[in-house]
């Protein structure tokens, strides 16, 4: 389903080359949870904007059903990103949007009607269990409201593959265990996931594939979830 | 299409009233621009009808020798009216007529027409009062009379008389009218300036959701378009607001302005104009933002 080929970055900055990914080779399949681990720094952001396309590779690509997203422009590339939900960071939520809104625009930008939005979105909200919470806007959530909230977001228009960067890094303990649950719930139900994190004792709940980078290099792919750093 | 169209009105609105605080801004600085064009309009229509009411008191008078026949004159009279491009129009007065206005001009004057009564002879000569489009084309109907001057029929042209007067009111019109295009070419420059850094500076306040709108596959028109209703009821709020500021200040000043510019009633003037005022404002105002918009939002959404 995904194949990193090759996947290289590097940053000319004033202080010199920085490699944040080296040559990266890597296969995902359809229906897999995959945690990508590593240190600060270790290149896991990069890889997100890669696949986000926030950024293009230095060299080689990545391939989603076969298509190599890092060729794509324009109405292609947006097409693509519609196949793609992702939970940021730092959430990029819609700010002059409130709850309901925010997994509304979604929808919209597919072109979905207004009757099975409204449908889908009290559905999600159900499942990440921010239902009460429809009216408020992103300033008015908690941390854990917002991540549930880009989680939905990311889930809503149901696409084939979710990318999640550090969705446990602004969270305390108990929201990151609901957080994780909810992941694994959505991957249970048929959904390919792609979760970026440094948080071991998530990783080692879920007890799926791990993929260990360091300094920009694939340095370990445990099947039994083991967190080798 | 439809469905998609209706959102981004939707999301317009939204965004034009939720940010209360920017669309007044927005809306005051394109109440800049709907006074800038208020401003230009007045000035054009006082300065036009100022020109006009001077060059109306302008004009050149032909006067005929005794024994001209008035076939003759009236023959100069139908010669002039062939130079369509420089005479307006062309007023034959007989010595009878111009008795006639003296008489009227000073039958209060008892000094006057006792010196008419002592006067034997008629002094009245019959004469053409020639106005032209402009203060310019005086010099050209003059040489025109001057190559008239052979046939012997007339006694004397009042342009030398006036010619100092007439090349003054030109040089004041020409340059009346210089300054009118200059100043407007400024305002205009420096109104497109204000306002296309207004614009810019509301879409880089929501750059991060313009980002966020392309990374979850948001096509440009459906990002754009918003900005563009928002674009559209800026201008529509400003021209609402600052027509009815505009509006009361002439009503008030209206008297005033009589008064200083010789009987000009902006009032009447608005009435006539008013509609291709509103029309030019709205358009402006719309095009403006518009464009600002278009351009500011372009580079966020390269993406």
């Amino acid at each position: 389903m995904i194949k990193f080929q090759n996947l290289t970055k590097i940053y000319n900055t004033q202080a010199g080359k920085i490699v944040a990914l080296s040559n990266v080779n890597l296969e995902i399949g359809k229906g897999e949870l995959v945690s990508v681990v590593g240190k600060s720094g270790a290149g896991k952001s990069t890889l997100v904007k890669i696949f986000t396309r926030e950024e293009k590779p230095s060299k080689g690509g990545i391939f989603f059903n076969d298509i190599n997203i890092c060729e794509l422009k324009g109405k292609k590339l947006q097409e693509m990103r519609r196949k793609i939900g992702v939970v940021h960071q730092d959430y990029k939520l819609l700010c002059d949007k409130n709850v309901e809104e925010n997994l509304c625009y979604i929808m919209q930008v597919v072109g979905v009607g207004d009757k099975a939005i409204a449908k889908d979105v009290k559905k999600v909200l159900e499942i990440v269990g921010i239902e009460n919470r429809v009216c408020h806007f992103p300033h008015e959530l908690s941390g854990g409201e917002k991540q549930r909230l880009a989680i939905a977001r990311a889930l809503i228009h149901r696409p084939e593959i979710i990318i999640a960067d550090e969705p446990t890094g602004n969270l305390d303990v108990y929201n990151s265990y609901e957080v994780i649950s909810l992941f694994k719930k959505i991957n249970e139900m048929g959904t390919t996931i792609l979760l970026l994190t440094h948080d071991k004792e998530a990783v080692d709940y879920l007890q799926k594939r791990v993929i260990t980078l360091d300094q920009g290099k694939i340095i370990g792919d445990d099947k039994k979830g083991r967190f080798i750093l | 299409m439809f469905t998609s169209f209706k959102r981004i009105l939707k999301f317009g609105w939204q965004g034009f009233w939720r940010n209360k605080t920017l669309s007044l801004q927005v809306i005051f600085i394109m109440g800049v621009v709907v006074f800038a064009i208020s401003f230009i309009f007045l000035f054009e229509q006082i300065g036009n009808f100022l020109i006009t009411q001077s060059e109306e008191k302008v004009d050149i008078s032909v006067y005929f020798k005794k024994d001209a026949t008035e076939e003759a004159m009236l023959n100069l009279k139908q010669e002039l009216l062939t130079l369509t491009d420089q005479v307006k129009s062309v007023d034959y007065i007989s010595k009878k007529e111009a008795n006639e206005i003296f008489i009227e001009k000073h039958k209060d004057d008892k000094f006057y027409m006792e010196a008419l009564d002592q006067v034997q002879e008629d002094p009245f000569l019959a004469s053409l009062n020639i106005k032209a489009f402009s203060s310019d084309k005086y010099a050209f109907i003059d040489e025109f009379l001057k190559a008239k001057e052979p046939e012997g029929i007339i006694e004397k042209v009042s342009y030398s008389k006036n010619k100092e007067v007439i090349n003054q009111l030109f040089y004041i019109t020409s340059n009346v009218k210089k300054a009118g295009f200059v100043g407007g070419i400024g305002i205009a420059l420096l109104v497109i300036l204000i306002t296309f850094n207004t614009i810019k500076l509301t879409i880089i306040s929501i750059k991060d959701e313009i980002t966020t709108s392309r990374l979850v596959g948001a096509s440009s028109w459906f990002i754009r378009g918003p900005f563009l209703v928002q674009s559209i009821l800026y201008a529509i709020a400003s021209v609402i607001i600052f027509d009815a500021i505009f509006a009361g200040c002439v009503i008030f000043l209206n008297d005033k302005m009589q008064t200083l510019f010789l009987d000009f009633n902006l009032v009447s003037v608005l009435k006539s104009n008013g509609a291709y005022l509103l029309l030019a404002q709205i358009a402006c105002t719309i095009f403006l933002g518009s464009i600002s918009s278009f351009l500011a939002s372009r580079k966020y959404l390269k993406m």
